[in-house]
């Protein structure tokens, strides 16, 4: 086969760029990363090291490397790549979120890290992750790794301008993390457009196997979307308050993507691919005021809603991007993470001009949020077209056309093997199995 | 406590004495500012601070509510993590993860009912015995994986009955003869059960699998199974690695360290395993082995190291030594000493390992550098590496020859490697 055979031989590129970025990593961590001392003589909330959060935080890892992992899987041969790369985007996003994170509230030159930073540094990776799926099939790893870089260190401006200029909520990151991800995604998708696809391709659809393998994906997604969105809530009220809205409005939200996946198609059948994304909407959507007090019926509200639009969005919208925008979106994350953002964000401007009760000492207001939500777009939408530009350089070990969606490129992949050298016959196994 | 005999050795256990001596001032600061509760209120408040503070600080280590979310980790790590990690084989699936629950629980059983008598202290407290007892039955999973597709049922009971009493016994003597700390005495898994599963492979493979059937290669959806347990193995290699670590401060740079250390080692095996393929093209095992490696190097110093970057430095080394160790260990082991490994196991747990023990000894010294005599402390660290060593040499060259008694009617080589003779297949009977 041609196509097993072909590679971009990025044994150089890849290696060394890997090798010298974590050398540099490294180096950074031993200048300006230092854990945390704790003086049990002074007093205050700067004396915790947040180790409570550890059991959120493994919850977060989850999703991170199995949730997002698998859920890419569903393209019948791109796994390796879906699983692999996502597991080494993440690897290198944590260190270098981290540090992004980190510079922006240096205390005396120095980074204190706790198990909260951990959190957030395995969020800072989410986004790549999300921006990763809506160029999926069409990258190199060489691609994703710069890719990583430049949009966590845009990603952690962002962050600080919401959270600590503007002082706006976003507790699950709806705006922060998902519609930035999504539209930064889909800003790159566009620069790298290729025309060549335009028609589609062979290997861009899933098989019965595969989309099994992303339902893994979107379990664990599903499972521990509560931790996710109330990790760094306040603690007390307002992380059991986003605990309970984002389970309620889970719930809400995946009974309406049934509903509608079969109302959509002609016959009433699900498309696995609605299950498979539409139900994890509610989680973002809600993301932006779960620790505000929206009562349950509040956020199986927004659940519901955030189910029909990312249902609507695969139907109609994907289609729409493909032929009209020029935007390729594999995974559809603009249905998954971008819609569904941008209503977590219009939620909350609702929720805080109806002044619902809110964390202590942190009010909200509508023109924050709104002043949130369009920065995080602003910002998205241009530094994903500048990245895009970059990522056009025509070195960085892209496939041709043909080769897209295959893992073969750039993996070692086992061939499929029909026939075995040694077929044991029935009374062979039946004999030895007696022995036994 | 084995563990409290050894305080002094290690200079960050300060902080665990100042948090005794609030323990101590604590009730009595309550009791002056009940006093004075109707002038100030602030006092209370302060003081209520403080006992949270007190509690806080102390509440990791004591208490099952608190060690319950890592043994949740640790048991997803045995039971799904290793069984999935072992499923890659393309005909051998049901077997990896059906006699890995099947091993590890039997094991986790017999180790409770052992460390009843060989670890009293631990008598009344179920949960840290059942914790220890897992992450001990650790090393029956690796060597399980050693003898993977190699060893029936009945073998692999064998073996776990008396690899889980050779342990507890080299674990015994790290602790109570050379005082170790439990947490680093249970690092010794890795080790042990390499070399274990290393001399019982040696038995049951010596004369033959020269041959090579197709059965023993993985396919795409193996591959994407054992990825699954790789992820699960990798994410929770943090609660294994501080879960028996006392006090807040130690188990935290425990966890951050792990954390630093596993990312970094999965980079390296990225970019070494484009590195050593002729195409740059990316090899499935090398990501399996190699993240694993990190957390494997971390296991013993992790508790102990004060900034990230050391970590990081032994993730790094970590990550090369699983990338580039196989084409070495595979050529010495397999034509060599005719050592048959399906796994790869010494390069994945046995020498990111002994990098971790080495690792240790060396930063022992240098943080006990200024209160010196440090060489008393490091020569029984070396010392109860070597105990472990020799007892898994010992005890795998023995049960090896027990396996290969005709009582455990050990499949002929034409069946390695195949579902098809423990389980039943109604739906492929013919022509798989």
């Amino acid at each position: 086969m041609p196509s097993s055979s072909f590679s971009t031989n990025m044994r150089l590129k890849f290696s060394v760029l890997a090798i010298v970025l974590e050398v540099i990593l490294i180096a950074l961590f031993g200048i300006f990363v230092r854990y945390k001392e704790v003086n049990i003589y002074l007093l205050g909330e700067d004396q915790t090291v947040h180790i409570e959060l550890y059991p959120f935080f493994q919850d977060v890892h989850v999703m991170i490397f199995v949730g997002f992992g698998f859920l890419m899987t569903f393209l019948k041969k791109y796994g390796f790549t879906s699983v692999g790369i996502n597991m080494l985007i993440a690897a290198v996003g944590l260190q270098w979120g981290t540090l992004m994170q980190g510079f922006w509230h240096m205390k005396r030159g120095e980074i204190h890290v706790t198990v909260k930073s951990m959190i957030n540094a395995d969020f800072s990776t989410a986004t790549v992750l999300i921006s990763f799926g809506a160029l999926l099939g069409k990258t190199s790893p060489v691609q994703m790794m710069i890719l990583a870089i430049l949009e966590i260190t845009l990603f952690s401006c962002n962050e600080y301008l919401v959270v600590d200029v503007l002082k706006a909520t976003d507790t699950g990151a709806s705006m922060t993390i998902h519609a930035f991800g999504a539209y930064f995604g889909l800003a790159v998708a566009r620069v790298l457009y290729r025309p060549g696809l335009k028609k589609g391709h062979e290997n861009e659809g899933s098989s019965y196997h595969s989309d099994m393998f992303a339902m893994i994906g979107t379990l664990f997604l599903w499972l521990f979307w509560p931790s996710f969105n109330s990790a760094i809530a306040a603690p007390g009220d307002p992380q059991y308050r986003a605990i309970v809205n984002t389970y309620f409005s889970l719930a809400a939200c995946t009974v309406t993507a049934f509903a509608f996946s079969s109302l959509t198609e002609h016959r009433g059948k699900f498309d696995m691919v609605h299950i498979q994304n539409a139900t994890l909407a509610g989680g973002v959507a809600v993301g932006s005021c779960a620790d505000l007090g929206i009562q349950s019926f509040g956020a199986m509200l927004i659940g519901f809603v955030a189910a029909i639009i990312s249902v609507i969005g695969f139907k109609f919208l994907t289609p729409f991007f493909a032929s009209y925008l020029k935007i390729q979106d594999t995974c559809g994350v603009h249905n998954l993470h971008g819609l569904p953002g941008l209503l977590g964000g219009i939620a909350s401007i609702i929720a805080a001009a109806v002044k619902v009760e809110h964390a202590p000492f942190h009010p909200v207001s509508p023109g924050m949020q709104a002043a949130a939500l369009g920065c995080t777009l602003g910002i998205a939408l241009i530094g994903g077209a500048f990245a895009g530009l970059i990522l056009n350089l025509p070195f960085l070990g892209q496939a041709p056309d043909q080769n897209c969606y295959n893992d073969s490129v750039y993996w070692e992949v086992p061939e499929e093997t029909k026939q075995l050298v040694e077929m044991p016959s029935e009374q062979d196994t039946q004999r030895f199995n007696i022995n036994m | 406590m084995p563990g409290e005999r050894v305080l002094s050795r290690d200079p960050t256990d300060m902080r665990k004495v100042s948090q005794k001596r609030v323990r101590q001032d604590a009730p009595v600061l309550c009791q002056a500012s009940d006093f004075a509760y109707h002038k100030t209120h602030t006092s209370l408040q302060t003081c209520t601070a403080r006992l949270q503070l007190h509690v806080y600080l102390n509440q990791a280590a004591s208490g099952y509510s608190k060690i319950y979310p890592a043994f949740q980790d640790v048991n997803v790590m045995v039971i799904f993590g290793f069984g999935f990690l072992l499923a890659y084989l393309k005909r051998y699936g049901f077997s990896s993860i059906g006699f890995n629950i099947l091993a590890a629980v039997l094991g986790v059983q017999w180790t409770v009912f052992l460390e009843r008598f060989l670890f009293p202290d631990k008598r009344e407290k179920h949960l840290p015995s059942i914790l220890t007892a897992s992450m001990s039955v650790v090393a029956v999973l690796i060597s399980a994986g050693a003898v993977l597709g190699k060893a029936n049922p009945f073998q692999l009971i064998c073996m776990a009955m008396v690899e889980m009493t050779a342990f507890c016994a080299s674990r015994w003597t790290n602790v109570y003869i050379l005082e170790i700390e439990e947490h680093v005495s249970l690092m010794h898994v890795h080790i042990f059960g390499t070399f274990f599963g290393l001399m019982v492979s040696w038995w049951l493979t010596q004369a033959s699998l020269r041959r090579e059937t197709g059965k023993e290669d993985s396919d795409v959806t193996s591959d994407l199974f054992s990825v699954l347990g790789t992820l699960f193995l990798w994410m929770f290699w943090p609660s294994f690695n501080s879960v028996l670590v006392d006090g807040v401060v130690k188990k935290r740079n425990a966890i951050h360290n792990t954390y630093y250390a596993i990312a970094v080692s999965a980079v390296i095996a990225f970019a070494l395993s484009a590195l050593t393929n002729k195409n740059g093209k990316l090899q499935m095992t090398h990501i399996h082995g190699a993240t694993l490696a990190g957390g494997v190097a971390l296991g013993f110093s992790a508790h102990i190291i004060h900034s990230p970057w050391i970590a990081m430095v032994l993730g790094f080394l970590a990550g090369v030594i699983a990338v580039l160790g196989p084409y070495f260990v595979k050529m010495c082991l397999n034509s060599a000493v005719k050592m048959y490994d399906t796994c790869d196991i010494p390069c994945m747990f046995g020498m990111p390992g002994l990098l971790g023990a080495i690792a240790y000894v060396i930063l022992f010294v240098i943080y006990n550098w200024n209160n010196l005599p440090a060489g008393y402390p490091a020569l029984i660290e070396v010392g109860s590496l070597s105990i472990t060593i020799l007892v898994a040499v010992i005890a795998g060259f023995i049960t090896g020859i027990l396996l290969k008694l005709n009582i455990c009617k050990a499949p002929p080589v034409s069946k390695f490697f195949d579902d098809q003779v423990y389980w039943e297949f109604p739906h492929l009977a013919v022509g798989f």
